[in-house]
């Protein structure tokens, strides 16, 4: 209380309140007395240890000034200490410092906007000063509560509400910057502090969207030097991120999380995809992952409410993962698919139930569309994160979702789910998609890992054909694994091309792993065809599926042996289309028909056999004239032109296996294999055990075929009798390729008019009776032939082991042909 | 060194929370405040029960008839004396709306006191009560103190929730009950000011604890003790 006394016993006062009261003019209108203002600062620099008792007794003066309402000495006092903090920047500001502070509080509390305004701009100035002390117990509690509190302002004048609104926001960004670094502090990013912060920025980023967005343009409002708030938040906000380390992304994040609930800005999804477009610019992206499991993490926390706000957030990670690019899954990479998967399938689950939850019924229906609206955005953001992995683990992730798929008879440890068929088809639809999604844009340069036996299978199986809509899944997820340069665009309709050379077909050689892949694979994939031609169900979609399909294999994965392969299974649907008159309307056989045109005049000119397009060009001819409605650009139109009845076509208009085995035979193609007709196995009534066979069925074939290089036949003598037992068979077969042939029409005919049970029988006794020729033949060697060295070998260990010996496995019939 | 400088910086100027420091270092530095305890008084309650009314009655004396809802968290401080003791009432305004629910909640954490408002004539007000007391119990500092108001009391013939039946469920939550008119001015200040005699009697009680519980008192006061010297 000494300084009461005031102007009578100046000259006995200390020295430094002499200066300090100098610095006040008579009239507070005159402002700072400048000359004075010097010699105090002068002094404060000289005699730095009563810079904190100058500092006290400045906001002493300021706190009597303030309750006597003299606001403008309040000013010149402000203005004084801003200039004394800013000249002193040395060790000794640290005590001074807490005089300022206080007197930037007693501003703050005062209910005059101006002195607020006054005393946020100091503490502004304040907050850009580094200290090079570091500042034990200094608190910023009050500053975070009152700062936050103006950000809310609701101040009846709109200009002054908005002037204390930014105050708010730029003195919380000043408490940031003062704070962030220094490790002495009260923890800035404590949720007590990150609470209130964060909700104060998005208050004012969210008001200011509709009108302050309107603005002109961004360089007329930097030229005026006027900020709306919303700027200044983004600005704010963006800062904030920008520092947040490892550790404090989650207390950062949280409240973004909860002011978006509480404010019901999922729906909208434009600004909750606002905020987190600023969020993953703004933070360092080695955390970017951490915001993605946030927002998984949200997604689980809300998976009882409604579809709407999943959907929002979902859109939301749409949009981070994309901005994330490679960083936005993390190190759990199937942990975040899993969450999407599982939301996806509740979806389904609500959609079906039409309830939340299925204890308590009742409370809040589903809202169908809703829910499809939501399915869609958890496939698309499925697709966006895939997108952003690097191929291996993309095909990891195929693999997952292939995993997850119902398929009845290929989980067997999949228990059978409540909403029985109906959900495990709307499953499989929703799963397929997103694999649809994922596959899209993939392009790997090894088939063979990319696409192992357990994720083919599964495609393939019988369990995804029957379905339509799934079976186009199916074809497209195909499509778009097999197309690696962009080819399938060119392909997108059905019609026969006159010169192929007009598609710049990007093309290269097929590699190594590629022909093993077809090794392995084709038998699978041209039975899938086949067999998808024979549904009924197809429709245009589905046929212009297949001849993409057809076409980027011999594309993409062709060489003489699968072009050969290829040429047959078209002659097969051929004669699919004609002999399945009973089975297939008018329509499906004129399209089978169609497509094997297309096909047949687009792999002759892949070959660049003169005579093999010249068939193909006299057989199209001849349609033209006479059957236009066996052509593409009749049938695959909006009103197909196909007339009521087909007659069996015969002769001029059909394609002639003799005559292309024998222009191909021409050009050094196996045309033994060529003349054996293409048969699609169904081998056994037990879907599992006859994939299982398919694949020992090809890894034997490999086998074979390996055995037929000399130096493995030298090295491993002891199969011998083996190979000779199995290549008399198969000259046998061939010699009796006549009788085959007739055998094979009624085949073909029992299987279109027999029930299920029959053919499978027959099917079956047909097996074991090759079965046991087999044996017969295995007795004589005795011992069971070792299995042929090589790296084959290698791959197909694992099929190996799981299965039966060689000797006792069951032969369909592809081996003998 | 570095050690004293930190406890006199600490001892001096720490002004924010009064309740934890030394009361005898608080009466040296009365000098350079203007208060000797300062509260955080926060408000809570649903939306349209009298928050910000009562709150403006207090601080401003008057009653603003057409108060719009409040954004967020509105601010006010009053400074009263009370058997000679100063001391400094910080009141956080709380918005009642829901969607504010974050931005309040983070406020509550500080608070030395909360004021949970309901309408008498509103019984949706007070049987959202319970409600309110479980995100006390979730967000609020375990100390706190906690008063339960009934306002509007001038809306006598409207009244929804007897007075009796209150006062039971405060009793039953060991809350203190008061009924005000924001309007009428009824109980207002006697709420503020009953509070604050609570907030010092406790705040005491909390210091004498503190000085049986330190564990060197005597280093404290020395320093401080030194510092003032050097302030006068």
């Amino acid at each position: 209380m000494a300084g009461v006394c005031g102007c009578c016993c100046g000259a006995f006062r200390p020295r430094y309140k002499r200066l300090v009261d100098n610095i006040f003019p008579e009239d507070p209108e005159d402002g700072l007395v400048k000359a004075n203002m010097e010699k105090l600062t002068f002094y404060a620099l000289s005699a730095p240890e009563k810079l904190d008792r100058i500092g006290a007794y400045l906001s002493e003066r300021l706190c009597r000034d303030v309750a006597r309402h003299r606001y403008g000495y309040v000013c010149i006092a402000m203005e004084a200490l801003d200039q004394l903090l800013m000249a002193c920047h040395c060790q000794s500001i640290n005590l001074f410092v807490e005089s300022f502070l206080k007197m930037v509080r007693k501003l703050l509390e005062a209910d005059k906007p101006n002195l607020q305004i006054l005393g946020t701009n100091s503490f502004v100035k304040f907050a850009n000063i580094e200290e090079d002390t570091p500042s034990y117990h200094r608190s910023y509690d009050f500053f975070v509560s009152r700062f936050s509190e103006m950000c809310h302002s609701n101040f009846e004048d709109p200009d002054i509400r908005t002037k204390i609104r930014m105050a708010g926001i730029k003195g919380l960004q000043g408490v940031v910057r003062k704070t962030v670094n220094d490790e002495l502090q009260a923890n800035i990013w404590d949720p007590q502090h990150m609470d209130k912060i964060v909700p104060s920025l998005l208050f004012n980023l969210q008001s200011g969207e509709g009108t302050e967005s309107r603005s002109p343009s961004p360089l007329q409002a930097t030229e005026k030097e006027k900020e709306s708030p919303a700027e200044l938040t983004e600005r704010c906000f963006r800062e904030l991120l920008g520092r947040a380390a490892y550790g404090n992304i989650k207390n950062a994040v949280t409240p973004v999380l909860m002011h978006l609930d509480n404010h019901s800005l999922w729906e909208g999804k434009t600004f909750a995809v606002r905020c987190f477009k600023i969020i993953m610019y703004s933070i360092q992206s080695q955390h970017s992952h951490l915001v993605i499991q946030q927002l998984l993490g949200h997604l689980d926390a809300n998976s009882k409410t409604s579809a709407t706000v999943r959907a929002g957030i979902v859109e939301v990670l749409l949009e981070a993962a994309a901005i994330a690019a490679s960083g936005s899954v993390g190190p759990t990479v199937l942990e975040v698919f899993n969450t999407l998967l599982r939301h996806l399938k509740l979806s389904v689950d609500y959609e079906l139930s039409g309830f939340y939850d299925a204890t308590t019924t009742g409370n809040k229906t589903v809202n169908e569309h809703e829910e499809r609206q939501l399915q869609e955005a958890v496939i698309k953001t499925i697709g966006s994160f895939a997108s952003t992995l690097p191929t291996y683990q993309r095909s990891e992730v195929m693999l997952f979702i292939m995993g997850k798929i119902p398929i009845p008879g290929m989980h067997l440890t999949l228990p059978p789910t409540d909403s029985g068929s109906e959900g495990d088809r709307m499953i499989q639809v929703m799963l397929l998609k997103s694999l649809r999604q994922v596959t899209c844009g993939f392009q790997s340069t090894n088939m063979l890992t990319a696409l192992p036996s357990s994720f083919l299978d599964p495609l393939l199986s019988f369990a995804l054909l029957e379905d339509a809509h799934i079976r186009l899944l199916v074809l497209e997820i195909l499509v778009s694994l097999i197309d690696r340069h962009d080819n399938l665009p060119k392909f997108s309709t059905v019609s026969i091309i006159s010169d192929i050379s007009m598609l710049k077909l990007k093309m290269e050689k097929c590699s190594r792993q590629d022909n093993l892949f077809m090794k392995k694979h084709a038998q699978q994939l041209y039975r899938h065809i086949y067999l998808s031609c024979k549904e009924q169900s197809s429709v245009q979609p589905h046929y212009e599926m297949l001849y993409a399909l057809l076409a980027l294999i011999s594309m993409e994965l062709a060489n003489e042996e699968v072009v050969v392969d290829l040429i047959r299974l078209a002659l097969a649907l051929q004669d699919l289309a004609l002999v399945s008159e009973e089975t297939l309307p008018v329509f499906n056989r004129c399209a089978v028909h169609a497509l094997c045109a297309a096909y047949l005049n687009l792999i002759c000119q892949l070959t660049t056999l003169p005579t093999f397009c010249q068939h193909v060009h006299e057989v199209i001819e001849m349609r033209q004239k006479e059957s236009p409605f066996l052509l593409p650009e009749d049938v695959f139109i909006e009103c197909p032109k196909v007339p009521e009845t087909l007659e069996k076509p015969a002769g001029e208009v059909l394609f002639q296996q003799a005559k292309i085995a024998e222009v191909l035979g021409g050009s050094g193609y196996n045309t033994e294999r060529l003349a054996t007709p293409y048969i699609p196995q169904f081998t056994d009534e037990d879907r599992l055990s006859k994939r299982k066979s398919i694949g020992e069925t090809i890894s034997l074939q490999v086998e074979v075929e390996s055995r037929n290089s000399p130096e493995k036949e030298e090295r491993t003598p002891a199969e011998e009798i083996t190979f000779e037992a199995l290549k008399n068979a198969i000259v046998d077969s061939v010699g009796m390729e006549e009788q085959e042939r007739e055998r094979r029409r009624q085949v073909v005919e029992k299987f279109q008019k027999a029930p299920f049970e029959e053919i499978a029988a027959h099917c079956g006794a047909r097996a074991t009776m090759l079965q046991s020729k087999l044996s017969q033949i295995f007795e004589i060697t005795i011992r069971p032939p070792p299995s042929p060295s090589g790296t084959i070998t290698a791959s197909y260990g694992q099929t190996q082991t799981r299965s039966v010996p060689i000797y006792e496995m069951k032969f369909p019939d592809l081996c003998v042909y | 060194m570095l050690r004293l400088s930190r406890s006199t910086t600490s001892h001096v100027l720490l002004d924010s929370d009064p309740l934890k420091r030394d009361h005898s270092a608080c009466k040296i530095i009365v000098a350079m405040e203007d208060y000797d305890y300062l509260f955080k008084i926060v408000l809570i309650g649903n939306a349209g029960v009298g928050k910000t009314c009562l709150v403006r009655r207090f601080t401003q004396g008057l009653f603003p008839p057409g108060q719009g809802a409040t954004i967020g968290v509105d601010f006010m401080i009053k400074t009263v004396e009370i058997k000679g003791v100063k001391v400094k009432l910080q009141i956080w305004d709380t918005a009642g709306q829901e969607r504010f629910r974050s931005i309040t909640q983070s406020y509550y954490r500080s608070a030395n006191a909360l004021i949970l408002t309901y309408d008498i004539t509103c019984e949706d007000s007070f049987r959202c009560l319970p409600e309110w007391l479980r995100e006390i119990e979730q967000y609020a500092n375990n100390q706190v103190v906690t008063i339960l108001v009934g306002n509007k009391i001038d809306l006598a013939e409207k009244r929804e929730v007897h007075r009796q039946r209150a006062e039971e469920f405060a009793q039953a939550q060991s809350m203190l009950y008061l009924e005000t008119s924001a309007k009428e001015s009824d109980n207002v200040e006697k709420l503020f000011l009953d509070l604050a005699c609570v907030l010092i009697r406790e705040a005491k009680q909390n210091t004498l604890d503190n000085n049986d519980s330190a564990p060197m008192p005597g280093e404290g006061k020395n320093i401080n003790y030194l510092s003032c010297c050097n302030i006068n």
